[in-house]
């Protein structure tokens, strides 16, 4: 670790040290202070996050199956549902499935590796693709708007000074790559892009010397020479071209990924991206994105398990399968955490086109070994779940409600696997957004209320035998049962309702 | 096809398009249009003729406007030493003003001068007194459109020039052979034949030396001074006769005294230069090299500057330059395919040819002279990081590219292609204000309403589809038409995000009839905005 990376890791525990008078230099690296500093923040130094953008809005409820509630399911959406009997089930968890196609993802979920994040949206949803994809990469409340991307600012401040004194000591790698033709604003900090994007993967294989030009849209004569020529110079022009040269020389990717054949756009660039990580690209955030989720009609074919919708989460699911196996093999798995998002949910309601129209919320996938948690919240509940709350009789068209804010994802991993101070982050994400203890073995309160309501609970569920319980200070919690779990810290307040027990597994 | 027999087919707006960003700094959209129909030959003759309406443009004038002088004309002044950097700027925001105007008389003028300044090459940076760029820009303008051997003996004398290469400095007691030099490698003869061999002697340079001895320029730097000038001193001059080589036919030019020696001697001298033969195809090549492709070839040398050059040279034609130039833009040769996109934009090209090509208008000069100075001042330093510097190259030779092999492709490098970048974004995502009311770039808003008929009333007129407006947005944007396959590629993946094109009608509909609502009008504007940042970025637009 680093001189400045200790000190930044110290200053949040700063204050004790100096009170008891002791100066942080006289600890050598093998005393318990230090050590223990060592398992906070400073240590994230080398984490990674991949973000995966799937554009369009993709319909979360042919992606994450409510088998619980399967028959309401199959009433909102009869001609597109996915029979039930051909849903892949998850391990441990019997009430969600996945769509048919999504063999590599369920695996990843078996293995532990991957986490469902429930109906995520955030209040007030805009229902324009530009406006909503705004919303959730600059991360802001929809009446809000901000001209900076909520990682470009984590980025502009973790990294100040940049572009112009780095790269240096402390970064000789860019913060961010991207891999698609055109910026993010994800990655947009407060006056430019904290990445560097390259177009697409021939360009990467270009750039890294791998692969000759072969531009088959050139016009004849000597405009076709000078537009060649100027297609190369704006691959030289590549911003870190030498470094991620030497990453991508540096590094293999070393388990098979869906053959070029297959068209998986999204595989392509997680292949690069695993190649960079493996070559010790030092970039804290790739950003990678897929389209053709906007299915508004004919997104399954007469067999509801094939069509465009299948193919595109087969894409996802092996890219990303294939992605995981790779980090796996290379030994870079517990640095790498991914995400997806998307521009919006789908309606609950399939239309009469065999699609779906632009609705609220979805799942978002977190995957990697780094997660402590695999589900975050319930099922949509299908009935009593759906907006509008009290429809009109007209009003067929149902949405599913928001139960997570995404913004509470993004607060996890600045927080929690980047190790960004809460205050920072809060002023990153412009207010404080409660955990969802995806990175967390601790389940605890964020409001008061009722035991059995799952919305007080920070991951969304009403906390199981097994889990570690914190409730906060200053919350009221009512018990009105038998209470079992493996740990229970009380710093607010159980208000029993009757006789009942707290039974601790320990 | 016969090289430089008349291209007769009447102009489509592709071909007037070639023409015009070819003769101009490039078109608007308008000029394209008013082009459109016309024979080359109309269509040449009228941009020359539109030469006349700016032939004695307003002043210059003092553009701070934090100064007491603010809007007066400073030339006319006593020399004002302190504000060299400032009025040379001033006199280059003039010019670029001239290229940039949009006044309905697209003209030949100002690219040809910028042709000449390429040619006859005077630095401001070895000068310092502004009011020597100030004539010389002047010549080159009054000149351009003239002839050719009056324009050469004026330069040879102009106290701009008598400065940069040292023809104060030549004298019969201790001769400067640099402009001597020059004269013949870079402005007349040219150092070699298109096969390489030798077009004049180290004697001859000597020999042309003695022959411009006496001349001074008047005034540089001199305190108060109202005149600039130049003067010539029949003492400082070799009287002696002066003996050419071969190549010149064993010339003699007869040594003169007295007040006018100078005047007959240079007269003599440029006679004798023009008398070369390779002298019209040196500059023929280059008149091509500028306006139709830098790549001259064995085929091009034999059957389209050979014969140019035999026209220019002629009896008849005398070296007038009106003519050359109209054969040549009128030519089969100059309208081939072949030629369409064969030259990399300079940056003269790239930044003025965005401001017209987006009609981006050029405030008054003598009443807006602050505005008008905030966009020159965009205009001039951005070309000046693109490695383009009016009046001031970095050697007598012209700009690097118009020389060096490769041509315009020196213009581009990663550091170039990221600084025409950041200049297009800025008309992509305006920031700069010229004045109020007036924000340098595209108006996305004003833009889409024009595009869309009725564009209030959304229940009785369609919207346009996006191929639609990809299609005006995309109107005479690049020079060569994009392949169906880069079509797509922009309109779906760039503009659309790979949401079905299907849903820029919804969202068009919804910023339509809720035209105050930020999220639609974003995200309408927002589709425009990507796909005009894109299209501006590809190597595609960096040719004409």
């Amino acid at each position: 670790m680093k001189r400045r990376d200790f000190f930044t890791a110290a200053s949040s525990m700063l204050l004790p040290v100096m009170v008891d008078g002791f100066g942080v230099k006289s600890f050598a690296k093998s005393s318990g202070l230090v050590q223990s500093l060592m398992k906070t923040a400073a240590l994230n130094t080398d984490r990674i996050v991949v973000i995966v953008y799937l554009s369009g809005g993709n319909d979360g409820l042919n992606t994450v199956i409510p088998l619980e509630h399967y028959s309401d399911y199959y009433g909102l959406r009869s001609n597109i549902a996915i029979p039930e009997n051909q849903v892949l089930g998850l391990s441990g968890n019997l009430e969600t499935g996945l769509h048919p196609v999504m063999t590599g993802m369920r695996e990843m979920y078996n293995q532990g590796k991957l986490a469902i994040v429930h109906s995520v949206s955030y209040p007030n949803p805009n229902l324009s693709h530009i406006r909503s994809t705004d919303i959730w990469m600059t991360g802001v409340d929809s009446e809000q708007f901000s001209s900076s991307g909520w990682a470009g600012r984590y980025l502009n401040d973790r990294f100040q000074g940049y572009p112009l004194n780095y790269p240096n000591n402390e970064m000789e790698d860019p913060l961010a790559v991207q891999i698609g033709p055109m910026g993010t604003t994800t990655l947009l900090g407060t006056t430019q892009s904290m990445g560097i994007s390259i177009k697409d993967p021939t360009t990467f294989y270009q750039l890294i010397g791998s692969q000759v030009p072969s531009d088959t849209d050139l016009p004849c004569c000597d405009a076709g020479d000078l537009i060649g020529y100027i297609r190369q110079q704006q691959l030289s022009a590549v911003g870190y071209a030498a470094e991620i040269k030497a990453a991508a020389d540096a590094g293999r990717n070393l388990a098979v990924y869906p053959d070029a054949s297959l068209g998986n756009d999204l595989a392509e660039q997680l292949k690069i991206v695993a190649r960079l990580i493996h070559g010790g690209l030092k970039s804290k955030i790739y950003y990678v994105e897929m389209g053709g989720f906007d299915t508004h009609a004919g997104q399954v074919t007469n067999v509801n398990t094939d069509g465009v919708h299948a193919q595109l989460l087969k894409k996802l699911s092996d890219g990303i399968a294939a992605f995981q196996n790779d980090l796996k093999l290379q030994g870079t798995e517990d640095k790498v955490i991914g995400m997806t998002f998307s521009d919006f949910g789908r309606r609950a309601t399939s239309n009469a086109s065999k699609g779906t129209d632009h609705g609220v919320g979805a799942p978002m996938f977190v995957f990697g070994t780094g997660i402590k948690r695999q589900v975050v919240g319930t099922n949509p509940d299908l009935v009593n779940g759906l907006l509008p709350v009290n429809p009109q009789s007209w009003e067929t068209n149902r949405d599913i409600k928001m139960q997570i804010d995404f913004r509470r994802v993004y607060a996890d991993i600045l927080n929690d696997w980047f190790g960004t101070a809460s205050s920072k982050t809060d002023q990153l994400l412009f207010k404080n957004f409660k955990t969802t203890s995806l990175f967390s073995d601790t389940v605890q309160t964020i409001a008061s209320g009722a035991w059995p309501n799952p919305e007080i609970w920070s991951n969304g569920r009403v906390p199981s035998s097994v889990e570690k319980i914190v409730v906060n200070a200053g919350h009221i919690i009512e018990v009105g049962q038998n209470i079992t779990a493996k740990n229970l810290q009380v710093d607010g307040e159980l208000k029993f309702l009757g006789d009942f027990n707290v039974n601790i597994t320990g | 096809m016969a090289y430089l027999d008349t291209y007769t087919a009447p102009l489509t707006a592709s071909t007037a398009a070639h023409l015009l960003r070819r003769a101009t700094f490039g078109p608007t959209n308008q000029e394209i249009v008013d082009f459109t129909g016309k024979t080359a030959t109309q269509a040449v003759d009228l941009l020359i003729s539109n030469a006349s309406y700016r032939a004695s443009p307003p002043p210059p004038v003092e553009m701070d406007e934090t100064r007491a002088d603010a809007g007066q004309e400073f030339l006319t002044k006593p020399f004002d030493g302190s504000r060299t950097y400032e009025y040379f700027l001033w006199v280059r925001y003039w010019w670029i003003g001239l290229m940039t105007e949009q006044n309905g008389h697209p003209s030949v003028l100002e690219k040809l001068t910028a042709f000449w300044q390429n040619h006859f090459v005077v630095a401001q940076s070895s000068l310092g007194d502004y009011r020597f760029p100030d004539r010389y820009l002047r010549l080159l303008r009054a000149n351009a459109m003239g002839n050719f051997r009056t324009m050469t003996i004026a330069i040879t004398k102009d106290p701009g020039m008598l400065v940069f290469q040292n023809g104060n400095a030549n004298t019969k007691e201790s001769p400067n052979e640099n402009y001597a030099r020059e004269l013949q490698e870079l402005f007349t003869v040219g150092q070699k034949d298109f096969a390489g061999n030798a077009n004049y002697t180290e004697d001859d340079v000597k020999a042309a030396a003695k022959v411009l001895t006496g001349w001074q320029d008047v005034n540089l730097w001199a305190a108060g001074s109202t005149s600039i000038g130049s003067v010539f001193t029949p003492s400082r001059h070799d009287v002696s006769n002066k003996t050419f080589s071969g190549k010149y036919n064993n010339t003699v030019i007869a040594g003169r005294s007295g007040a006018t020696a100078g005047d007959e001697e240079v007269a003599d001298l440029i006679d004798m230069l023009l008398r070369h033969p390779q002298t019209p195809k040196f500059i023929c090549r280059k008149l091509y090299r500028w306006y139709v492709n830098s790549n001259v070839t064995q085929e091009i040398e034999d059957n389209v500057i050979t014969p140019l050059a035999t026209f220019f040279a002629s009896a008849g034609n005398n070296y007038a330059i009106p003519p050359v130039l109209k054969r040549l833009l009128t030519s089969d040769i100059f309208f081939d395919n072949r030629n369409v996109g064969a030259l990399v934009k300079s940056p003269a090209e790239f930044m003025i040819g965005m401001m017209r090509h987006l009609n981006q208008p050029v405030p008054d000069i003598t009443t807006e002279f602050a505005p008008f100075r905030r966009m020159m001042q965009f205009q001039e330093w951005g070309m000046n990081t693109m490695q383009l510097r009016f009046l001031d190259q970095p050697l007598v030779f012209g700009s690097v590219p118009y020389y060096q092999t490769g041509y315009s492709k020196n213009w581009i490098n990663g550091t170039t292609l990221g600084i025409r970048g950041a200049h297009t974004d800025a008309m992509v995502y305006p920031w700069l204000e010229i004045k109020p009311g007036y924000m340098l770039g595209i108006d996305f808003y004003k833009w889409i309403r024009e595009i869309q008929p009725n564009f209030s009333d959304v229940a009785g007129t369609p919207a346009i589809p996006c191929e639609e407006l990809f299609a005006q947005f995309s109107k005479n944007f690049f020079a060569l038409e994009l392949p169906e396959s880069q079509k797509n590629f922009l309109i779906d993946t760039i503009m659309m995000r790979s949401v079905p094109r299907s849903t820029w009608i919804f969202e068009l509909n919804k910023y339509r009839a809720a035209p105050t609502d930020a999220g639609w009008r974003n995200a309408v504007i927002g589709r425009c905005q990507a796909l005009m940042k894109y299209m501006f970025r590809m190597a595609e637009y960096q040719v004409f």
